[in-house]
């Protein structure tokens, strides 16, 4: 089969799934030019760094409305691609095909939600089951995810990755001795960097709440940026509700690009523009307005045959309505009566006790 | 294999695919029925094709949808009209299944073929049909059953209409409220078809029947019915059998059901004449727009300015204007958002000097509302409003406020007065527009957000398509390629995305003398992304120079040396475009 990747891209833009075979084809490629890559990727600015999108589609397409199309725009993704948001599908779908199509603009990192046990209970494999009607899909991304470089290095002097550090990893050498080709290990270096949090009130590393990777603070930063002669890391990984945090005297920030998370945190989000004089300038933006209303066709599929909204014969959001309708799980659609929770889950911080 | 199988052999292979085990091939065979059976031809589809669609009823849910889509169109291929009651069969069991989206294709495909029956096959297979489906066990059946009636009735004899009207009632007496939802739904069209002495003696009880069913969902879908059955009225039959019912359902106690009511509010009005309309329908819609819930507050401000069209305007003023003036302070943002896309519509119906006084105070309060989709309502409408009252009256009183908006936090407020700009421009003239705007068109193309720059050049190219050339040389053209030496490429890349944009807009001689100097310059950035959209831009400036005999000699002077060596360059992306772009002129 002839790949028409412009097409593919064209089709996801418009939120319209790849068939399976496709999928299983930009998988299988995909993997191929990542298996080169190293676990830790030297890039050169300027870039623009997007942290976590959780399936988050419309606010992906808001971030290329805002810091420009692809391959105009170079970007460098720092994971936590699927789970939690309405359309991870879409959202990885696309982000292999622009890698894929552009290796050279496009950077993808690996988060700890690249990962068989957590997208198996944070949504990505159900929204795979429920699109596809098998798991085939969710088996060829998280055989891809695989294959997702650890870490990137801009210009030798920011260190960017997922979570954050480990007590293991005292050089950039020793990352690249990990074989990473392979689910996510409970603890080690390799779950470290895509779990890790930075404690600004602490000077070391201390056990993590989340049950795995560690925090880490100020005598840490400072010892690995001295001692791999770079000036600052970037990482994702935790909810900021304006978008973005800066830690540790400008040592260190954290990255957050998915607006108003699980639909209900009403937080900012931002995406982080570097310059090839490391300017670092954070464009800062709400969640996109698509997000709130079903576009046409999904009202279509949601309707009944006169044209009646579907919500009218509902007893406002509650958690029911899945991936078929456009509305956030809180009901977004103003219709009366529309408050109804999505369980228990906490959205703002992953936990590993969730699924071992 | 003899010839006649050999011919065949394709044809085979379609149908084998409409029993194989993957069901992606089976929906390609469906969607390809008409081949098959045209390569069959009629006895052979109507004998063959037909009744073994029938029997492999229990499939996908979306081939049995294709299924159903194909049969409706399916006549011509079994060899015409009298031969359409052999669809009839498989419809039938299509009409009856679990999933609503296969039924109802299976009862839109059963309406197609209809009116291509005659009264005969109507009588021997149509009404049938239509019997067993209505005392169907299942709802599914049932409810399909529904919207069948109205087109099988016009043909159908005296006493088989008596039947249907007979068992139309039943339907809407049903003990689910699924079927009497889908009765609701299919009585208007029904009504229009039984004439006006039955719709009085037997619709008018049953869609009063309904009207104050227990169930709001089926409450709420009488109102599309009154509308239909109304426009079949005169206005005092419309008066004397439905003004009790309206004030009912303006009052209902479910707001679903007012909404209903609001929502159809112009298309009632419409339908029960002037009279109804001005002495009882003003006191409805009123007491609609402060409804307590918002929703139907949203819906009713919908309607203001197609119902404002059918009072007088001193109705307007007294009644619908201070309802308005409340609606625009309102509590829910949904509702003044609402208000906002509808309320400039008012203008042209008060006129001039009603709208000045009235509606402009309104309208600047909402382009300052804290709501950023109410704001962008308004400025999407300003067009038909600057019909009414004229663009100086509107620039006065309005400019200083978009000029405001055009600094708006929220980009797509931005977006939105960039998009009205070249209107303005074209009304202000150049002196004014250099005078207040230029500046603001400039700024906007160092906007953060990138969905604004790139407004921002074709916001450029419109003004160089007002305000001519030489205006553009002097004013805009400077100011972009100045950008092309920004230290961020991304607003580098606003040059060559300008250049690109603008290129049709000017002449070749502007493009020789001031866009290629930079172009050629931007040919050695240091950063790919440039230098591959420079290939794109080189790529659409061609065909603009070769149009030229004096310029199109820079082609091969500079351009295709340009492409040449980027197509060289080390980076990939770079090699790729500037290749592509080399193709029509090698």
């Amino acid at each position: 089969m002839v790949l028409d990747l412009d097409a593919c891209i064209e089709s996801l833009f418009q939120r319209q799934l790849l068939a399976e075979s496709v999928i299983k084809e930009i998988c299988e490629k995909t993997k191929e030019l990542l298996m080169s890559e190293s676990n830790v990727v030297h890039i050169k600015a300027p870039v623009t760094v997007v942290g976590d999108i959780h399936g988050q589609f419309y606010d992906l397409l808001e971030i290329f409305k805002i810091g420009g199309y692809c391959p105009d725009t170079n970007y460098l993704f720092l994971g936590d691609y699927v789970d939690r948001g309405l359309y991870s599908v879409e959202t990885i779908s696309i982000l292999t095909c622009l890698k894929l199509r552009y290796p050279d603009r496009v950077q993808l990192v690996r988060g700890n939600h690249e990962s068989r046990a957590v997208t198996s209970t944070y949504g990505f494999y159900t929204e795979c089951m429920k699109k596809y009607g098998t798991s085939d899909v969710w088996h060829y991304f998280t055989d891809l995810f695989d294959y997702l470089t650890l870490s990137v290095v801009i210009d030798n002097m920011i260190f960017c990755v997922h979570g954050g550090l480990s007590p293991s990893i005292h050089t950039i050498d020793q990352i690249k001795v990990i074989d990473r080709f392979k689910e996510i290990p409970h603890e080690g270096p390799m779950a470290d960097l895509v779990w890790s949090d930075p404690d600004p009130g602490r000077e070391e590393f201390a056990v993590s709440p989340r049950g795995a990777g560690y925090t880490f603070g100020s005598m840490v930063v400072e010892k690995f940026l001295h001692e791999n002669r770079m000036d600052h890391i970037l990482r994702a990984h935790q909810l900021c509700m304006e978008g973005f945090q800066v830690l540790f005297d400008d040592q260190l920030s954290t990255v957050w690009s998915a607006p108003n998370y699980c639909y209900r945190c009403g937080n900012l989000a931002s995406i982080l523009e570097i310059g090839v004089e490391g300017e670092r300038h954070f464009n800062v933006f709400e969640a996109a307005p698509e997000n709130e209303r079903p576009t046409p066709a999904e009202a279509q599929r949601t309707l009944f045959s006169n044209g009646v909204p579907q919500s009218l014969f509902s007893n406002g959001g509650g958690g029911s309505n899945g991936a078929g309708v456009g509305g956030g799980p809180n009901g977004a659609m103003t219709f009366a009566g529309a408050s109804g929770s999505n369980g228990g889950i906490d959205p703002a911080q992953d936990t590993i006790h969730y699924f071992l | 294999m003899n010839p006649e199988s050999e011919e065949l052999y394709p044809i085979a292979i379609l149908i084998d695919e409409l029993r194989h085990d993957d069901v992606s091939l089976r929906l390609n065979a469906i969607k390809r029925l008409n081949t098959i059976a045209l390569a069959l031809g009629h006895q052979r589809t109507r004998e063959e094709l037909i009744p073994f669609l029938d029997e492999s009823i229990d499939d996908e849910d979306e081939v049995l949808l294709a299924l159903a889509g194909e049969l409706g169109e399916f006549t011509e291929y079994i060899g015409g009209p009298q031969f359409a009651h052999i669809l009839l069969q498989p419809l039938e069991n299509l009409a009856a299944v679990e999933e609503t989206m296969v039924r109802d294709k299976a009862v839109e495909s059963l309406n197609k073929i209809c009116p291509q029956l005659s009264q005969a096959q109507l009588e021997q297979y149509y009404i049938p049909l239509l019997k067993r489906l209505t005392l169907g066990d299942w709802f599914t059946s049932r409810t399909s059953a529904t919207g069948l009636y109205a087109c099988g009735y016009p043909l159908a004899s005296p006493a088989s209409q008596e039947d249907m009207r007979k068992s139309f009632g039943q339907l809407c007496a049903d003990d689910t409220p699924m079927v009497r939802r889908a009765a609701a739904t299919h009585l208007g069209a029904f009504a229009k078809k039984v004439g006006k002495e039955h719709l009085i003696s037997d619709i008018i009880p049953l869609f009063n029947k309904l009207a104050q069913d227990e169930q709001d969902s089926v409450r709420l879908l009488t109102v599309t019915d009154l509308v239909a059955i109304a426009e079949e009225l005169s206005p005092e039959e419309s008066k004397a059998y439905f003004l009790q019912t309206l004030k009912s359902m303006v009052a209902d106690k479910s707001w679903r059901v007012r909404y209903m009511i609001a929502d159809n509010f112009v298309k009632l009005s419409k339908a029960v004449g002037e009279e109804f309309t001005r002495e009882d329908l003003v006191v409805a819609f009123v007491r609609l727009l402060k409804d307590n819930e918002a929703e139907v507050r949203t819906a009713a401000s919908g309607q203001v300015p197609g119902f404002s069209e059918l009072i007088d305007k001193d109705t307007i003023l007294n009644y619908i204007l201070p309802c308005v003036r409340d609606l625009v302070t309102d509590t829910s943002q949904h509702v003044r958002a609402a208000l906002a896309m509808q309320i400039s519509g008012l203008a042209p119906i008060l006129g001039k000097e009603a709208t000045t006084e009235h509606l402009l105070p309104l309208f600047l309060q909402l382009l300052k509302d804290e709501f950023p989709d109410v704001r962008l309502n308004i400025i999407s409408k300003l067009e038909t409003v600057n019909k009414v009252i004229g663009i100086e009256l509107l620039s006065q009183s309005l400019l200083p406020a978009i000029v405001e908006l055009a600094e708006d936090k929220q980009w797509r407020v931005r977006l939105a007065i960039i998009d009205y700009i070249p209107l303005l421009a074209t009304q202000l003239g150049v002196e004014f527009f250099d005078e207040k705007l230029g500046a603001l068109c400039m700024s906007w193309l160092g906007d953060s957000v990138f969905s604004i720059r790139e407004a921002a050049t074709v916001n450029l190219r419109k003004l160089t398509e007002v305000f001519g050339v030489d205006w553009a040389k002097q004013t805009i053209i400077p100011k972009v390629l100045a950008m092309g030496t920004h230290p961020n490429y991304l607003y580098r890349m606003t040059t060559i995305f300008a250049i690109t944009a603008m290129a049709p807009a000017v002449t070749p001689e502007v493009i020789r003398d001031y866009i290629l100097p930079t172009v050629t310059n931007l040919v050695s950035d240091p950063i790919p992304n440039i230098r591959f959209n420079v290939a794109k831009s080189i790529e659409a400036l061609i065909p603009v120079l070769m149009q030229n005999p004096d310029t199109a000699p820079l082609v091969d002077q500079q351009l295709k040396p340009a492409l040449i060596k980027l197509s060289e360059d080390s980076d990939n992306d770079v090699r790729f475009f500037s290749q592509k772009a080399l193709l029509p002129v090698q």
